[in-house]
């Protein structure tokens, strides 16, 4: 408890000098929003209101200073452009992104993890060529062409017409069947390359250990050598890597997944806030992404001490 | 991959598939809903950001305004639509009365006490159009009557107290309004008919604050169920007022629309739907598959690279035979145009304060303008059926002159040369220009057109300057600062009236406002200002007439092409789909065969 109120103290000085970083490009020096808000005719003195109103004008500290004030609180107010309030947006929008990725994110690293393992022990033979080149085929592949080919081949009426071309009607878990089935599966075909190789890299350095090759001398099986012996000392890289997504998942979400599915999470969200310049709702994601990154990284260390007393909370 | 392991994916997702076919979904949903496909959608429901196609699709489906247009009638004609009868108009035409109907209400919401919809009255038009002058809600639409109604550019500045009189707005009773104009403006009866005017009680206002951009409360035939980036859910207003469609009046032509068999709601009170779907995609793979599938969207404008695989001839544009037995098609031209104006001020190009620079850069203005092929630029982007036209007033407009001289957008580039020689432009001294838009892949392909176009009259293509911006916005923040000498730009007609695309030069409305080209000629002023008071006439048309001239002889800008839409819609749908006006008025309409 006193290593996690430690951390979360030098955490503060993490997250403003990221806040700061990135109110800085992405608020201050953003272009000026005021006018794609007031549309194709406004006034000279219109323009000047508006400046006014939501403090376009106002000296950097000030608008600095305020933004923190949102961040403590969590309170980014309403959305400059649909009036949302920015709460309600992230409470509708962040758990729709994480049903619609939490599939595709968990079977591509435990499919991922399966291949390494598999790569991993014929090191060096035909299936551990064919496994690494699947992987850096399906890394070729770029995620805008395997949307387009997922949705093709599953859902339009020239190919196997199974699910909806898109939208996220999601009423029971038959409906999220329906609805997250194309994107997972085009989720797990992009990300399967990366996760398969950076899981075999990390197996291959352990099985490469002398504790490994001792477990064999005194006759371990294979799956004993995983179970026993590599996994749990390669749980750190893995886990660290999994923890590190997540913020990623719940606030980055997936802008080309959601926006080619017309799915309305976080990701798309924050897309068209980009494009309206909607800075309330910037703020939020650019000042909530660090927190979460830093909550991710006191876990990681938790879970790292607890898998392996020798690495020291300091 | 293995047979085996071919198979068993093959299994698992038909699994998949069959388990979720169990949940059931909107093809097994028994309310006859209408789905409809937009290519962006709207940032917010509230009238005062009523500025797109997209967020007027759903506000006027939603809210009642005084006028409307007539379903079918093109021409578009104006028609009571709340209001009980056309405006009765003083004889200095300063004064607008309105009587507005009776018995119409709002629908049931909780911004009511005990969640019940009251009575629209004559104030809450007031308070709808007041509410565009409250610097706290940012309007997009407050043009339309800056410095028209008397008191209420006043009533915004001091303070926007909803509960202080304006005097240019007065209900003489409950359902009678009495509009005030500061000098005569016939164009009102059309600003009443578009988003911007669409009524909104206080009360929704009070209660859901900014968020009324996301919850709309109206009197109009549907209601939003819900509303996102994704998608707008709208089902049947059973309070809405029963009145029953006269096809005839709504402008039917059984040569034109018979195919459409729209007359099946002749006699018909609306809405005739449980429900609307309107699918904002942007994509336009997405959009046709979604399109093809049969039991999503029923309704998608064709792009350009889908043509062919959809039409059998362009022109006119015909379906192949296994899209014609699935889909209706219809075409029209857009009420808008595209253009890309000189910005006068850039020096270099544009206003100078040396009589003989500026006579050069006349001379340079017009040949880029003699220049420009837009037959080219026709075929390559408007499937070659866009209509080029001279000047800004588009072929939509009852004014547009069809015996117009065609020769500054016919292709000369012999003339050009001669013009930008005569003037002593050369390659060494001509100047260098930034061509900006957003970084699409087509509008780059349109810098890359037009630099070659300008290349053949002389113009070294290194300098024609390639800017994109990330977002429209950037650009539109660009232009509104004037910051860019080339401005390439689509205009929509909110109103079916040339003074809507006259006033895009008159001086005043310079940057911020939509004069982009900060052109500014005080004969010109004088005659906007003339016309811009005067009621539809053969005098007032000679006068548009004469400043479509002056801007062509002023070389102001390369105009202008009107686009034409290719519509396509399922056979089950009964409508007559147009995104023009500001769009969506027809959602009304629309039914679904039995």
């Amino acid at each position: 408890m006193h290593y996690a109120l430690r951390k979360l103290a030098g955490a503060v000085t993490l997250v403003l000098g990221v806040t700061f970083v990135s109110f800085l490009f992405m608020v201050w020096f953003a272009p000026d929003p005021t006018y794609k808000l007031l549309g194709k005719n406004p006034s000279a003195a219109q323009v000047e209101q508006t400046r006014e109103l939501l403090c376009l004008d106002c000296p950097f500290p000030v608008r600095y200073l305020r933004y923190l004030g949102e961040l403590s609180t969590f309170d980014f107010g309403n959305s400059w452009s649909s009036g949302e309030r920015v709460s309600r947006l992230l409470a509708r929008t962040m758990p729709v992104s994480l049903a619609l990725l939490a599939p595709g994110f968990v079977l591509g690293n435990a499919l991922g993890l399966l291949l390494a393992m598999v790569a991993a022990h014929w090191r060096g033979r035909w299936l551990d060529r064919l496994i690494m080149a699947c992987a850096v085929a399906g890394m070729s592949v770029s995620f805008v062409i395997a949307l387009i080919a997922f949705q093709v081949v599953f859902s339009s009426s020239y190919g196997l017409d199974l699910f909806p071309v898109r939208g996220w009607d999601v009423h029971d878990f038959g409906d999220y069947l329906r609805y997250v089935t194309v994107p997972t599966l085009a989720t797990i075909f992009v990300t399967l390359g990366y996760n398969t190789r950076f899981y075999r890299a990390v197996l291959v350095e352990e099985l490469g250990r002398d504790h490994v090759r001792t477990a064999r001398a005194f006759g371990a099986s294979t799956p004993e050598v995983f179970l026993r012996n590599v996994l749990p000392n390669a749980a750190i890289p893995i886990v660290t890597r999994l923890l590190f997504s997540i913020p990623l998942v719940v606030i980055g979400g997936s802008l080309l997944i959601e926006s080619y599915f017309g799915i309305p999470g976080i990701g798309k969200a924050t897309y068209e806030a980009i494009g309206a310049g909607d800075q309330p709702v910037l703020k939020a994601v650019v000042g909530l992404t660090p927190v979460l990154f830093v909550v991710a990284l006191l876990l990681a260390d938790l879970f790292s001490h607890a898998l392996d007393p020798r690495v020291e909370l300091r | 991959m293995s047979r085996t392991t071919l198979l068993l994916v093959a299994l698992g997702t038909a699994a998949l598939a069959t388990l979720a076919s169990c949940g059931g979904g909107p093809d097994t949903a028994p309310l006859r809903v209408y789905r409809h496909s937009l290519d962006e959608a709207p940032t917010s429901l509230d009238p005062v950001h009523a500025a797109t196609v997209y967020s007027n699709y759903v506000i006027r489906a939603t809210y009642d305004t005084l006028y409307a247009y007539e379903y079918l009638a093109r021409p578009y004609e104006l028609e009571p639509n709340l209001a009980a009868a056309m405006p009765e108009i003083s004889p200095d035409g300063l004064v607008y009365t309105i009587p507005i109907k009776q018995g119409v209400r709002f629908v049931d919401d909780d911004a009511f006490p005990h969640g019940k919809g009251r009575e629209l009255t004559a104030q809450d038009v007031i308070y709808s159009i007041e509410r565009h002058f409250d610097p706290a809600n940012r309007s997009e639409g407050q043009w339309l009557w800056r410095d028209r109604i008397v008191g209420l550019d006043d009533w915004g500045t001091s303070g926007a107290n909803y509960d202080a009189d304006v005097a240019g707005l007065r209900a003489l009773d409950s359902h009678t309004l009495r509009i005030e104009l500061t000098r005569p403006y016939p164009q009102l009866p059309h600003t009443l008919a578009i988003g911007f005017a669409a009524i909104v009680p206080r009360e929704a206002v009070e209660h859901y604050g900014p968020e009324i951009g996301i919850h709309p409360v109206g009197s109009g035939p549907y209601k939003v169920e819900s509303f996102d980036t994704a998608k707008a859910v709208l089902s049947a207003n059973r309070a809405f007022r029963q009145e029953s469609v006269d096809i005839r009046a709504e402008g039917y032509d059984e040569s034109l629309h018979a195919f459409t068999h729209v007359a099946a709601i002749d006699g018909r009170a609306p809405p005739f739907l449980d429900g609307i779907e309107i699918h904002f995609i942007p994509d336009a793979t997405s959009r046709m598959n979604s399109f093809e599938k049969g039991n999503e969207i029923q309704f998608t404008e064709l792009r350009n690279e889908q043509a062919d695989a959809v039409l059998a001839s362009r022109n006119p544009p015909a379906l192949l035979p296994a899209f014609a037995q699935r889909y209706d098609l219809s075409t029209g031209l857009e009420a808008g145009f595209l253009y890309l104006t000189f910005n006068f001020d850039f020096p270099e190009i544009g206003r100078n304060e040396d009589p003989e620079r500026a006579a050069r850069n006349h001379a340079l203005r017009c040949a880029m303008i003699k220049g420009f092929d837009w037959k080219a630029r026709n075929d390559t982007f408007y499937f070659g059926l866009g209509r080029v036209f001279p000047g800004v007033i588009p072929p939509v407009v009852p004014e547009f002159d069809p015996q117009l001289s065609m020769t500054s957008v016919e292709l000369d580039v012999e003339g050009a040369r001669k013009l930008l020689a005569d003037a002593g432009w050369t390659a060494e001294n001509l100047p260098e220009l930034v061509y900006a838009d957003t970084g699409t892949g087509n509008h780059q392909q349109m810098y890359e057109q037009f630099r070659g176009f300008m290349e053949r009259i002389g113009y070294p293509p290194e300098k024609i300057v390639w800017k994109p911006y990330p977002t429209f916005g950037d650009l539109q923040a660009a232009w509104k600062q004037s910051q860019l000498p080339l401005v390439f730009h689509s205009w929509s007609l909110d109103f079916p009236d040339a003074e809507n695309a006259l006033q895009l030069f008159y001086s005043p409305n310079r940057s911020p406002g939509s004069n982009d080209s900060n052109y500014s000629n005080p004969a010109y002023d004088r005659l906007y200002e003339q016309s811009s008071v005067m009621p539809p006439s053969p005098e007032r048309t000679a006068i548009y007439h004469r400043m479509n001239q002056m801007l062509i002889d002023d070389c102001v800008a390369i105009s202008g092409i009107a686009r034409t839409r290719i519509l396509l819609w399922h056979k089950n749908v009964i409508a007559y789909p147009d995104r023009e006006i500001l769009g969506g008025f027809f959602l009304k309409y629309v039914d679904l065969a039995r």
